[in-house]
């Protein structure tokens, strides 16, 4: 349903908002202090490194056209427990959640494109508390209509129920455009461990579940370039989310 | 009428405004700063406010679907092939994480399920009352307790409403799975003529500004509307022969939330919401091929 809203109206709607005059054809990207030569046959296709520093938020949006208006690409669900750390024990219950929250599991059905609930591991080791290959938290992938689904359950039974919720909060006006997170297109929300039991596939044995947990729910798009974030925050305002 | 009717079933919402401006509703025009356009030879107005003709802006108001798309039969079809091939792989479903032992909803779910399994599959799937015997004519009564229970809850509304059965072309709910625009019959030289909402510029005004007053001047101001962006999304250059000078058409897209028009039978005689094929029979045909990519094919 949500899909077919998008495909019906929030597309084209968004192609219109998010649309920027370029009246020529734009200026090749300069080049300055080239490693390696484009002229030489030898070296024409070779990278050449960026200079200047990091350009993450460097590069403008690609133009504006048809076949690149913002899409909702995938929704990532993401859960850490820090008690996963005493006992794995504890693991399960977020597991549960979140295999109840999207229905994915490991081939299942036959699909070998969907990942089920993985479980997230430690990367770095911080003081006291964390070694690389701990698992300390779950996250799964929600694609296609699943994730058109979820995003329903959300707008309309989860965030309506939450107590004074005022909406998800923006950055402000004067924030910096070309930061990594404004540049990458995608929108990171959370919720808190009472929402968990709002949602209607939780609701219905809430207490078969171990405890309660927050979220973290990341809507990435194709966005990309200065100002996606934007965009996808406008794609997102057109499929109902407050913010 | 105050809301446009809605199916509480399926109910894609309209996308709201991004930063809301409540644009104040009078007709009065707003003098802005930096105007975009170039005036051009302005003809002789009434009243005190210059109107420059050569440029116009036009306003395409439409109307989202509400309903859900019906699906062909080859999707009907894919989709319900998917399914039993899903019913068939599934991994398989904790039944006793979700439902307690001889609960009602374990016994509605269940009734529920052989049914689906007997939709999917076929007659010989989903029977079991017959073969299990007396031990379940309890949990038969209480499925069909579930049942009683279940119908008197459940009241759809018809998908096809009394707009669809008349035909009625002023009415917003016909054709709920489509997208309507608005069309208005216009008076001009003695000819009654088919066209969008749509009116000049004036002093001082920008593009968008222009778009709103003029669709509010000539569709009444009882409608609650919100125009897409500020650019707009097509441009309509006209050479006719009853003409001085030719007319560019700048098209701007709104979305009708509530309200209805009113046309004020001057200019505007009457209006229509019309599917994008109903409206090739009533446009000019210049006009209709200047206008018809624009618009969406759903």
């Amino acid at each position: 349903r949500m899909m077919d809203h998008y495909y019906n109206t929030l597309r084209d709607d968004l192609m219109y908002m998010t649309y920027l005059h370029e009246p020529g054809p734009r200026k090749p990207p300069r080049q300055i202090r080239l490693k390696y030569d484009p002229e030489d046959p030898y070296t024409k296709n070779r990278v050449n490194p960026p200079v200047g520093g990091s350009q993450v938020g460097r590069k403008p949006a690609p133009p504006t056209s048809w076949d690149n208006v913002v899409q909702l690409e995938r929704i990532q669900i993401h859960t850490m427990v820090k008690e996963a750390l005493s006992s794995r024990v504890n693991l399960l219950g977020p597991i549960m959640m979140l295999r109840a929250l999207s229905g994915e599991t490991q081939y299942g059905g036959g699909r070998h494109t969907s990942e089920g609930v993985q479980v997230v591991r430690g990367v770095k080791t911080v003081g006291g508390w964390i070694r690389p290959g701990l698992p300390v938290g779950a996250k799964v992938d929600l694609k296609g209509p699943k994730m058109y689904d979820f995003l329903g359950t959300l707008t309309e039974f989860v965030l309506p129920r939450l107590r004074e919720f005022p909406g998800f909060v923006m950055p402000a006006p004067s924030a910096q455009h070309f930061t990594p997170s404004s540049v990458s297109g995608v929108i990171s929300v959370g919720l808190p461990p009472e929402a968990m039991g709002l949602f209607p596939q939780i609701e219905v044995n809430l207490d078969a579940y171990p405890g309660t947990y927050g979220m973290h729910i990341h809507f990435i798009t194709n966005a990309e370039g200065q100002g996606a974030q934007n965009k996808a925050r406008a794609l997102l305002s057109g499929l109902q989310v407050p913010f | 009428m105050s809301a446009l009717p809605r199916c509480s079933s399926c109910r894609p919402r309209l996308p709201r405004p991004k930063h809301g401006l409540i644009r104040p509703r009078c007709l009065a025009t707003e003098v802005s700063s930096g105007s975009v356009t170039i005036p051009a030879e302005s003809t002789p107005t009434v009243g005190k406010v210059k109107i420059y003709d050569t440029i116009r802006t036009s306003v395409i108001l439409n109307r989202s679907p509400f309903l859900t798309r019906p699906l062909s039969r080859f999707e009907q079809a894919f989709y319900a092939y998917q399914q039993r091939i899903q019913r068939a792989l599934h991994n398989p479903f904790p039944y006793e994480f979700y439902f307690k032992q001889g609960s009602l909803l374990e016994s509605k779910f269940n009734a529920e399920e052989r049914r689906r399994e007997r939709m999917a599959f076929g007659a010989p799937f989903g029977i079991s009352e017959s073969q299990e015997g007396s031990e379940n004519k309890s949990q038969n009564a209480k499925e069909s307790v579930a049942e009683a229970l279940d119908r008197e809850e459940e009241e759809k509304i018809p998908r096809r409403g009394e707009a669809d059965r008349t035909n009625d072309v002023r009415s917003l709910e016909r054709k709920g799975e489509r997208n309507l625009y608005l069309l208005l019959l216009k008076k001009l030289d003695d000819r009654q003529v088919w066209r969008l909402p749509e009116g000049g510029l004036q002093k001082g005004e920008v593009l968008h500004e222009s778009a709103e007053r003029n669709l509010l001047t000539e569709c009444g101001i009882r409608m609650d509307t919100w125009i897409v962006s500020r650019n707009p999304i097509g441009l309509y250059r006209s050479s006719t022969s009853n003409q001085v000078s030719p007319r560019h058409i700048f098209f701007y897209k709104a979305h009708i939330l509530a309200g209805q028009v009113r046309p004020d039978g001057t200019n505007v005689l009457d209006y229509a919401w019309l599917t994008k094929e109903e409206m090739e029979d009533r446009l000019d045909k210049e006009y209709w091929l200047g206008l018809k990519d624009i618009l969406s094919d759903n």
